[in-house]
């Protein structure tokens, strides 16, 4: 552990760890809206099967979570909860974004209660595109988040500022 | 070889329209006969529906004699309408353009109206098979009225709704607070006056409708099937 | 053992009162409180239920909406007709082409148009199509509050068929926005009926796997018969519609009693209700309605007439001023929409009057004595999704 937040963790070693964070993301659903149900056929049905990806759909809180998917309209009266939830998930911890609502307010750009993106709120990893999504493009933004993690300087990611967004 | 359904969907409701039409006009004559001068205004549309507006005092009583003496036991919704024209435009102009000035005349819809505001309610009868809309006027310096709670149960969220949306308080509510949005929003959304920021900020990009439309412009004739129309054709 | 560093500090600092917060659940005179939700698995997304209890008994709930309020009727006054259509498909979002057809057949009626007949059969095979896409997630969803996850995978799977098949017709799986005023965007595809009857089939045995996995389950039944019991009275009180109502013992479906010019009353089908009103009889009514979709789907494939898909419409839609008022009976009940015109592109004013806003006011009643086990499955048998009640 000391390693890692010193950076001085060697690079096969680096990778060994990295390797095995991605191929075992403990995904949080946080479904919000008609997302949460294309969500729940990529993560629950048999069909899209998330579990080949190494990918546990089941963790019981956003404590034992590395990944959290924010998959529908967050509302203004939602925020303080979506960011509650971030403060309680573990370092490392990623986000996605599912859906235009999600990502930028989708067909309620206009509206006054809906947020106008989360990314206001939480730094998010990879924007999912679509009204909803098919279950296949959160599939294919899980394996850009994987990429991505076993690219990672974990050092970088361990005792990085964390991102603020006001 | 598949016969065409329209003249039996077209002419059922036609020949049943007159019967219902004098159902209606037996209502509206009900409801006078018991709240008296309390009705101010009625409307129906042939084999349709049918508009009720009372006066402010009559609100309750109006709802307590739909249910109990006309049979209007079912409850569907509660609302308000705001008849201001909105001063902002339907933002659907071009956004180069200076905005037009909108007018202030107040229109109401059927059954008339004097205020800027109603509440209205819609309820439903299953013996009869008909729905009746129940209006009031709502005056600008005193936005109040009596609620319905006695009278249906499930008023309650709907006046919650309104109060929050129009900020038309409902006399006798127990629990009248917010519903929908967080404690420090501000404004009254579902008035025409209340702005919505993003559209200030940024005119809606999409001002022109172009899709065009299936039929194209010559009319579409009935037995004019494509070649889709007869694949369907045979595989049923 | 390492330092901890200055940002871990922070990040236990910020768990501990994000805890403290997000867990109201502490004991008072009057009993303990118990915060269910926003975001609880039972609660279907995003409703919030506030429960006081004494001990395992439920003194009251409160619920607490608002977490999926997008304001849809203001942004119908700034949207144009064929905009709004592509808006309230999201309302509900499981049977979305449900919500299309009143907002249409209520623009319809101030224009005083009405689609062809061909045009009026396609909705009504499309609107039971995700009346099924809708109630078979209900049934996987109801068993998986009751402990059973196999149904809820099964429901998926199954429900899949039917997606696919308003997919090949109208593009999308979720939101078709298929709808037009004055008729459909397109015809049918071909080879289209037998996929759709094939996938039927497959809806049939699907239902007969959940009336052996599901509704004769000893558990199940011991969980769900006798619990929370709407009586007819308070249902219609409360404006309670579809099969909730139905599950009270009122007979009445929209689709038979008030034909809104659809092709419901050409084919041959059956009303179902049940005079227990518990949550057994919420699903065992759905359950039947599921059924009964499929037969009306195979009939009206049997009989979809030939001819056009769109009546003569202008191309810039202007409807004519007026108010109107139209209902059908969606998946999860009576949904309506008032419209009021003003002569504009857009309307003046829509109110929308979905059913799981009736139907989840009769929670606080209805959970008052109850145990908190059995909230959860009183909440799951009254089926409402959030979108539906926010708005």
């Amino acid at each position: 552990m000391g390693l890692v937040e010193s950076g001085k963790l060697p690079k096969p070693l680096t990778s060994l760890l990295n390797t095995s964070r991605k191929y075992s993301i403990w995904i949080f659903q946080w479904g919000l809206a008609c997302c949460a149900i294309e969500m729940g056929a990529a993560l629950g049905s048999p069909r899209y099967d998330v579990m080949r990806l190494g990918v546990i759909p089941l963790p019981a809180s956003p404590r034992q979570a590395d990944l959290v998917c924010i998959s529908g309209t967050v509302t203004d009266k939602m925020v303080p909860a979506i960011r509650r939830l971030y403060d309680q998930m573990p370092d490392p911890k990623y986000v996605i974004s599912m859906g235009s609502c999600a990502n930028c307010g989708g067909p309620y750009w206009d509206s006054y209660s809906v947020t106008k993106g989360v990314d206001q709120i939480i730094p998010v990893d990879v924007y999912v595109p679509g009204c909803p999504p098919r279950p296949e493009a959160l599939l294919e933004g899980i394996v850009l988040l994987q990429e991505r993690i076993g690219k990672e300087d974990m050092a970088a990611r361990w005792k990085g500022d964390p991102i603020v967004v006001s | 070889m598949i016969p065409l359904s329209s003249p039996e969907t077209t002419e059922a409701p036609e020949a049943e329209a007159p019967a219902t039409d004098e159902a209606r006009e037996e209502l509206v004559a009900a409801l006078t006969t018991e709240l008296g001068d309390a009705v101010v205004g009625s409307h129906i549309r042939t084999g349709d529906d049918v508009w009720v507006r009372v006066t402010r005092d009559a609100w309750r009583e109006a709802g307590l004699v739909a249910r109990d003496h006309l049979g209007f036991r079912y409850f569907e919704f509660l609302s308000a309408l705001d008849w201001l024209p909105s001063p902002f435009g339907k933002n659907e102009d071009s956004p180069t353009d200076p905005p037009p000035t909108p007018s202030t005349d107040i229109v109401t819809g059927y059954a008339g109206g004097d205020t800027r505001f109603q509440v209205f309610a819609r309820l439903h009868s299953f013996s009869q098979k008909l729905g009746l809309t129940l209006k009031v006027d709502i005056p600008d310096d005193d936005l109040r009225i009596d609620t319905w709670l006695p009278v249906f149960a499930g008023v309650n969220w709907h006046e919650r709704e309104v109060l929050e949306m129009f900020g038309i308080t409902f006399t006798g509510h127990p629990h009248l607070v917010k519903l929908y949005l967080p404690g420090e929003f501000e404004g009254y959304p579902l008035r025409k006056d209340f702005p919505l920021l993003a559209r200030h900020v940024k005119p809606w990009p999409g001002i022109v409708d172009v899709e065009p439309m299936p039929a194209g412009d010559e009319p579409a004739e009935p037995d004019a099937t494509d070649a889709s129309d007869a694949a369907e054709g045979g595989d049923a | 053992m390492a330092a901890i560093t200055e940002r871990q500090k922070l990040a236990y600092a910020n768990a501990q009162a994000a805890d403290g917060r997000v867990n109201l659940e502490f004991e008072t005179d009057e009993g303990m409180t118990l915060n269910m939700g926003p975001q609880h698995p039972a609660t279907h997304g995003t409703l919030r239920i506030v429960l006081k209890l004494d001990g395992e008994q439920v003194i009251s709930c409160e619920p607490v909406m608002g977490y999926m309020h997008r304001g849809y009727e203001k942004l119908t006054e700034v949207r144009t007709y064929p905009q709004v259509t592509t808006l309230v498909n999201r309302i509900d979002w499981l049977g979305s082409f449900a919500n299309e057809v009143p907002f249409i057949l209520a623009a319809e009626k101030l224009m005083d148009i009405e689609a062809p007949p061909r045009a009026q059969w396609i909705r009504t095979l499309l609107f039971e199509m995700s009346r099924i896409a809708n109630i078979s997630l209900f049934v996987g969803d109801m068993a998986l509050h009751i402990g059973a996850m196999t149904a809820a995978f099964y429901a998926f799977r199954d429900r899949e068929y039917v997606l696919n098949q308003i997919e090949s017709a109208t593009g999308g799986r979720f939101h078709p926005n298929f709808d037009r005023i004055g008729g459909l965007k397109d015809d049918l595809p071909k080879g289209w009926i037998v996929d759709t009857k094939a996938s039927m089939e497959r809806i049939r045995d699907f239902c007969d796997e959940m009336e052996t996995l599901v509704e004769g389950n000893e558990i199940f039944q011991a969980r769900t018969r006798g619990v929370g019991v709407i009586p007819a009275d308070v249902a219609m009180a409360y404006g309670l519609s579809g099969a909730n109502l139905r599950a009270s013992g009122v007979d009445w479906d929209l689709r038979r009693d008030q034909p809104v010019g659809l092709a419901w009353n050409e084919v041959d089908w059956h009303v179902w209700t049940h005079p227990d009103g518990d949550s057994f009889s919420r699903f065992w009514v759905r359950l039947q309605e599921i059924r009964e979709s499929t037969k009306i789907i195979d009939q009206l494939l049997d009989g979809l007439p030939s001819g056009a898909i769109m009546a003569k419409v202008p191309r810039i839609i202007k409807v004519p001023e007026g108010e109107a008022w139209v209902a059908t009976e969606n998946p999860l009940g009576e949904m309506g929409y008032y419209v009021v015109s003003k002569g504009d592109l857009g309307p003046f004013r829509v109110k929308i009057r979905t059913a799981s806003f009736n139907n989840v006011a009769v929670v606080p009643w209805v959970t008052r004595g109850v145990y908190v086990p059995d909230v959860v499955t009183i909440l799951a048998s009254l089926y409402f999704i959030l979108g539906d009640i926010d708005r």
